[in-house]
């Protein structure tokens, strides 16, 4: 049996007998395991609970505002790696403080930040809200949900540390912050199981993507670890796209698919194609991610091995991930066909993120399909793109990732905080600033990569002029991303002290709101009207046109 | 005492008006400052302006490059973050 199929055996095992526990339960020790999760979740944790006041909805708005200033993080460090690519001693001043910048390692540091930072907060944030709403019970510990969350800043803080510097005297610095970050998910888990747990209502398809996004993540280490394949590169390899496609893959599939559906008002277009996107995920290898698992291998403390393919290995490996296309085409129509649903977007307050979030649907397939070329030329070793592999991870990380798992962060954060965003023309220009700044400076990095890669080939050697510029002029305009970042992050800072309310009763997208009347303008279904939150005791009020012929309108009547 | 003794108290030292030849006493403090500076290099020629002199090597290279005024917007971002955050927790 060849490597890829071992581990994935083992990986597939273990997820379906997690999912028959969750549904069935522990029988007899369920009660006993909920108490004594329930008694670590907050009694254990000491005065350390007294300091949050477990407000409902306080656990998600903390993780999702830790997540905006990670995100201004991630950008800057991101510009100053794609800055110093083409000008490499730019900051060489910095030296006589001991620093020395290198473009690589600030690509590194600007990874980390932005994916356990930015989207790995957006998403536990997100997940802590939404999971508990389709359950309908409030979260199991809100206490919890809000000091683990610093404690996964601090994680981060570490690895982006690590990055620059991975030991500092004995200390493996990655591998602590993988440690820190590993007991935060355990926690993290524990709390939306009990959450389950406590609940009769069946889970709809994003809750289960939210789920096996978290507890994905460990089993994929624990299956390499089990089969033995940790030391081996093909093994780091699987255990680099495996956590890449159920923590994040997964999670942001949910929290995207439910965001959908809750802006818009419209009901998810196809029950079958999300439950589609969940099998997908867990079934094949996810394209999505660097050539290189070095951030895998760091984060495990394992020392990198050779990627070595059996012929088996390389066509099962290169079929599964070529599966993987049918759950990212499955997540990308049916995110965009729901919100085609209605013309609702970012005018609407209630619709913020939703721009992000269609941004993000759009570019899934595009890159899904460059990432499935980049990840097939590796397993094959030919090697011939691993020139351009960086800069397609950056793209998935901010074309992708970030919007997605940004505008469903936006999209809940009024809930949970009871406030909209300060300005929805400020979230407008930041939006356009973050998606306009990463698609076009990295689109244009891209080219640079691909002239230097056929330079390369060509043997021509010295510095190409082309090249050069389009990597500077790609630099610059990445730098609207942190603008637009900054923006964000007041516009959202701001709105939760002054932003206008989000008044519950007329909220048109919160299903579980009641609404009491219902103005029809024009001819709808029942469907459409019951998505926006109307119950059976709603009042429908026929709106029609008046037929009377326009007049300009008088504005101080004649005595 | 009343909440706004404050703002009287402040009214009363600083006034409610700026004049409007107040900026004169500034431009004049600055050219009599740029004029102390020529008059020292005219008097020591060639000696270092005291502690100036040894702080500028601190910063020699920096501003060299052009992604310095990009990090210095970076860095204003920064501080408009915090200063949000800050003002917004503390304006009632």
């Amino acid at each position: 049996m060849d490597t890829i199929l071992s581990v994935l055996a083992v990986f597939w095992v273990l997820i379906i007998v997690s999912y028959l526990l969750m549904e069935k339960g522990l029988g007899i020790f369920g009660q006993v395991t909920r108490g004594l999760t329930m008694f670590l979740l907050e009694k254990a944790l000491g005065p350390g609970s007294d300091l949050v006041e477990g407000r409902k909805g306080s656990g998600s708005m903390v993780w999702i505002i830790q997540g905006v200033v990670w995100l201004f993080i991630s950008s800057t460090l991101t510009f100053i790696g794609l800055w110093l690519a083409h000008d490499p001693v730019a900051l060489h001043s910095l030296e006589a403080w001991g620093y020395h910048p290198v473009s690589s390692e600030l690509f590194y540091a600007g990874k980390f930040a932005a994916l356990f930072g930015c989207v790995g907060m957006f998403i536990i944030g997100t997940g802590l809200h939404i999971l508990p709403n389709l359950l309908e019970v409030n979260l199991a510990s809100e206490k919890n949900a809000v000091l683990t969350s610093f404690a996964w800043t601090l994680s981060v803080i570490i690895l982006v540390i690590g990055s620059q510097n991975n030991e500092i005297g004995p200390v493996n610095v990655i591998l602590l912050g993988t440690g820190l970050n590993l007991v935060v998910t355990i926690a993290i888990i524990a709390n939306q199981l009990l959450t389950k747990a406590s609940s009769t209502v069946e889970l709809a398809t994003p809750g289960w993507l939210i789920i096996f996004g978290l507890i994905g993540n460990p089993i994929a280490v624990i299956s390499v670890f089990l089969s033995g394949e940790y030391d081996s590169g093909l093994g780091q390899w699987l255990v680099y796209h495996l956590s890449g496609a159920t923590f994040f893959f997964s999670s942001i599939a949910g929290i995207s698919l439910y965001s959908a559906s809750f802006g818009s008002g419209n009901p998810l277009w196809s029950r079958t194609v999300a439950g589609v996107v969940i099998l997908g995920t867990i079934f094949t290898i996810n394209p999505f991610g660097n050539s290189d698992p070095s951030m895998a291998i760091d984060m495990l403390g394992l020392t990198s091995a050779e990627l070595i393919l059996s012929h088996q290995d390389n066509v099962a490996g290169s079929f599964l991930m070529a599966l993987a296309i049918i759950p990212i085409i499955a997540l990308s129509s049916n995110i965009l066909i729901t919100l085609r649903g209605t013309d609702i977007f970012v005018e609407n307050p209630d619709s913020a993120g939703i721009p992000e979030i269609n941004f993000g649907a759009w570019m899934l397939l595009p890159l899904g399909v460059a990432s499935l070329f980049i990840q097939t030329d590796t397993l094959s070793g030919t090697n011939e793109l691993v020139g351009i592999s960086n800069i397609l991870h950056l793209m998935v990380i901010w074309t992708i990732l970030i919007p997605l798992s940004m505008g469903a962060a936006i999209q809940v954060l009024p809930s949970v905080s009871g406030r909209y965003p300060l300005s929805q023309n400020r979230a407008r220009l930041a939006f356009w600033m973050i998606s306009a700044g990463a698609l076009f400076g990295l689109v244009l990095t891209m080219m640079s990569d691909i002239a230097d890669v056929v330079l390369i080939e060509a043997s021509i050697e010295g510095q190409n002029a082309l090249s050069h510029t389009l990597r500077k002029a790609g630099s610059v305009i990445f730098y609207g991303t942190v603008l637009g970042s900054i923006f964000h992050s007041t516009n959202l800072f701001s709105g939760l002290y002054r932003g206008s309310k989000v008044s519950s009763t007329k909220s048109p997208s919160e299903t579980t709101f009641k609404i009491d009347l219902f103005p029809l303008t024009s001819t709808t279904t029942i469907r459409k009207i019951l998505a926006t939150g109307a119950v059976l005791d709603t009042k429908i009020v026929p709106t029609f046109e008046s037929k009377e012929s326009g007049n300009p309108t008088s504005l101080h009547e004649e005595e | 005492m009343t909440d706004n003794t404050s703002d009287k108290i402040g009214q009363f030292l600083q006034g409610e008006k700026e004049p409007s030849s107040s900026w004169v006493i500034l431009v004049i403090g600055i050219a009599a400052s740029l004029s102390f500076l020529v008059i020292y290099n005219i008097l020591y020629p060639g000696q270092d302006l005291p502690v100036i002199s040894s702080a500028l090597p601190m910063f020699e290279g920096v501003f060299d490059s052009g992604i310095w005024f990009f990090i210095l917007g970076a860095m204003i971002g920064a501080f408009a973050i915090i200063g949000t955050i800050l003002t917004e927790a503390t304006i009632e």
